[in-house]
């Protein structure tokens, strides 16, 4: 699981907006207090529960930019869910969101090990995700805020005077609503009385949103809620003022934030792998140094040795005899690394852009590569067996030329075996050749 | 609401009308298959105001008839929440009432008439006032705000209030003759 960064120099929120900004999620964003004057709300907090509105908007305050994802693990909820009340909230310009494509690390890694043990047919198939984030915006909300306080207002002093409402209308019988928008369908002209569409009972008024909560929960219930909204508006309104005069905390755009966040790691020394910001630097979208690597496996194949990009550092058991590479391309565990040791190699593998367990695909292939290598390997020695006679010269050749690749120090068990056995073959080649000349020799001397 | 604008419509003419007459012809097709419908997106077709192009016939394969892309002015009429209106009372009921503004239904409904305004049932239905000054009732005119509206595809229907200042009836015949 990644866990999002904390905010190394956030831009610090005056604590009368974050005291807003939770009056805030808690009356106006909730089901059971305002909320319920206004039918947008209605719309909004449909599926929603009260609890996760809640969640989200004090999870933010505790951040700055956060990838949705993240936030949704960190709050142990659906992303899905989450995704939902941001959307919302983003409607309500509570929330600044910023998205953009970018490639999931380990679904290309996967690809790429995938491409290379078929070898190199699918290594085009890298999927860009869409990744969103998102941020709090204090200025906005003041705004959002004051506009819906007035509304309400508006509203409730429609209501009281009962202006502005549509009657409603239910029938007795099978408890079907109706609207006075209906009105023309319900009709009937035998009685001139509104008649249910299923039932054809009559429908009698119902009584408007006050006054039916009253008549449903007696007076004292109607009243007591009546007074708790009147006390989180107030509430509301002190806190709005009181903000009126601070000046906004403003976060930077998301490209800023990120840039700022992973210098920040930077300077800490905080080199997690797992980090999605600050070990990837300023742009998370950049192509992975590995993905041009297939290619590379396929010139091995080939025999041919070019295209490589020769920048990064290359893994160890990417280089091969008579490349042209600088130290730094080598690494500097080139001079210790074995090849035989593939867990090795895999550690080499495992920095910044690459998480260190890459699965049993990425192993077969490495394996693979360096079967190939040495097959070719062998093939060479054999060649050269062949075209020379003396064996010391060809030992010496072989050394002259580990001694430019990386792959000097390799004397591994495989390799010193397979070696051995060139040798062995050469050697023994070698000296049946002398045997046949020598024989030729003495058939000569007999001849 | 009332807007000119320019519309659109294929226009499918039998190969009768084709000959010296054929726009006229056209044209008169098209009033007649226009004017007075509705569509949810723009409102009530009042009148066509005029032709703006008549593009290239097609014809139809199999069925001989041609379609003209037919480009027209016309008066289109909207109702708009908050919108003031001037309507004919249709009917009177316990419930409300209902009226009338062009093409536009409106339903007042009771508690959106003044308190003041009682239900009196007869031969005449009607909302009068305690002193009797004020009557509505079938034909008299009112004047009233539009609270809410519904707009289906072909269909709009509003519902308005007269409990406002400088709402309620303007003019009522039965009571000047």
């Amino acid at each position: 699981m990644e866990i999002s960064v904390p905010v190394q120099k956030a831009t610090v929120v005056p604590k009368p907006f974050i005291r807003l900004m939770r009056l805030l999620a808690r009356t106006l964003y909730d089901d059971n207090n305002l909320t319920t004057l206004s039918d947008n709300q209605k719309k909004s907090a449909k599926g929603d529960s009260r609890g996760n509105i809640v969640m989200v908007l004090d999870a933010l305050m505790r951040r700055q930019w956060v990838r949705e994802e993240d936030l949704a693990s960190d709050l142990k909820k659906n992303s899905k869910q989450v995704r939902k009340i941001l959307r919302h909230f983003e409607e309500e310009h509570l929330v600044t969101r910023y998205q953009r494509k970018e490639t999931a690390k380990r679904a290309k890694i996967y690809n790429v090990a995938v491409a290379a043990t078929a070898h190199g047919r699918e290594v085009d198939n890298v999927k860009l995700h869409t990744q969103s984030y998102c941020c709090l915006d204090y200025q906005h909300m003041y705004d959002t805020a004051r506009l819906r306080l007035q509304n309400i207002k508006r509203k409730l002093k429609d209501e009281l005077e009962d202006k502005y409402t549509l009657q409603k209308y239910g029938c007795p019988h099978c408890n079907r609503k109706y609207s006075a928008l209906d009105a023309l369908r319900l009709i009937s002209m035998e009685d001139d009385a509104f008649h249910c569409e299923r039932c054809n009972g009559v429908l009698v008024v119902e009584c408007d949103k006050l006054s039916s909560k009253e008549a449903v929960d007696g007076g004292d219930n109607a009243k007591r809620r009546q007074r708790q909204r009147l006390q989180f508006a107030e509430a509301l309104m002190d806190q709005i003022n009181r903000v009126k005069d601070i000046p906004f905390p403003v976060y930077e755009s998301f490209p800023e934030w990120e840039a700022r966040a992973a210098m920040d790691a930077r300077e800490n020394g905080d080199f997690n792998t797992n980090d999605p910001f600050g070990s990837q630097g300023v742009n998370g979208s950049t192509p992975m140094p590995y993905l041009g690597e297939t290619k590379v496996e396929v010139n091995l194949r080939d025999g041919k040795e070019d295209g490589v990009p020769s920048s990064k550092p290359m893994p160890q058991w990417m280089i091969r005899q008579g490349m042209n590479l600088t130290k730094e391309q080598r690494g500097e565990i080139s001079q210790e690394e074995k090849v035989g040791g593939v867990s090795e190699g895999e550690v080499l593998l495992s920095d910044d852009n690459k998480p260190s367990a890459m699965g049993n695909d990425n192993d077969t292939y490495l394996k693979e590569t360096y079967y190939a290598a040495l097959l070719q390997q062998l093939e060479a020695a054999q060649k050269m067996n062949q075209q020379e006679s003396t064996p010391d010269i060809q030992s010496a050749t072989t050394c002259s030329d580990r001694q430019v690749g990386m792959k000097s120090k390799r004397e591994d068990e495989e390799d010193a075996e397979c070696e051995e056995g060139a040798h062995v073959s050469a050697n023994g080649a070698g000296v049946e050749e002398e045997e046949e000349e020598e024989d030729d020799g003495v058939e000569w001397e007999e001849g | 609401m009332f807007f000119h604008i320019v519309l659109e419509r294929n226009m499918q003419l039998h190969p009768r009308f084709f000959g010296r007459n054929l726009r006229e012809n056209l044209v008169s097709k098209l009033m007649k298959d226009v004017e007075g419908t509705c569509s949810g997106r723009h409102g009530f077709v009042v009148a066509i105001t005029g032709i703006e192009s008549v593009g290239k016939g097609l014809i139809r394969d199999g069925t001989a008839f041609v379609t003209f892309p037919v480009k027209y002015q016309c008066v289109v009429f909207r109702p708009f929440k908050g919108e003031i209106l001037e309507a004919v009372v249709t009917l009177v009921n316990k419930m409300g009432f209902f009226a009338e503004a062009g093409p536009v239904q409106i339903f007042v409904s009771k508690h959106l008439i003044p308190d003041d305004m009682e239900f009196q049932a007869g031969d005449m239905p009607n909302y009068t006032t305690s002193d009797g000054s004020v009557k509505i009732q079938k034909e008299c005119e009112v004047r009233l705000k539009i609270i809410g509206t519904r707009v289906d595809a072909t269909e709009i229907f509003c519902v308005g209030t007269i409990k406002d200042d400088f709402l309620g009836v303007i003019n009522d015949p039965a009571a000047a003759a």
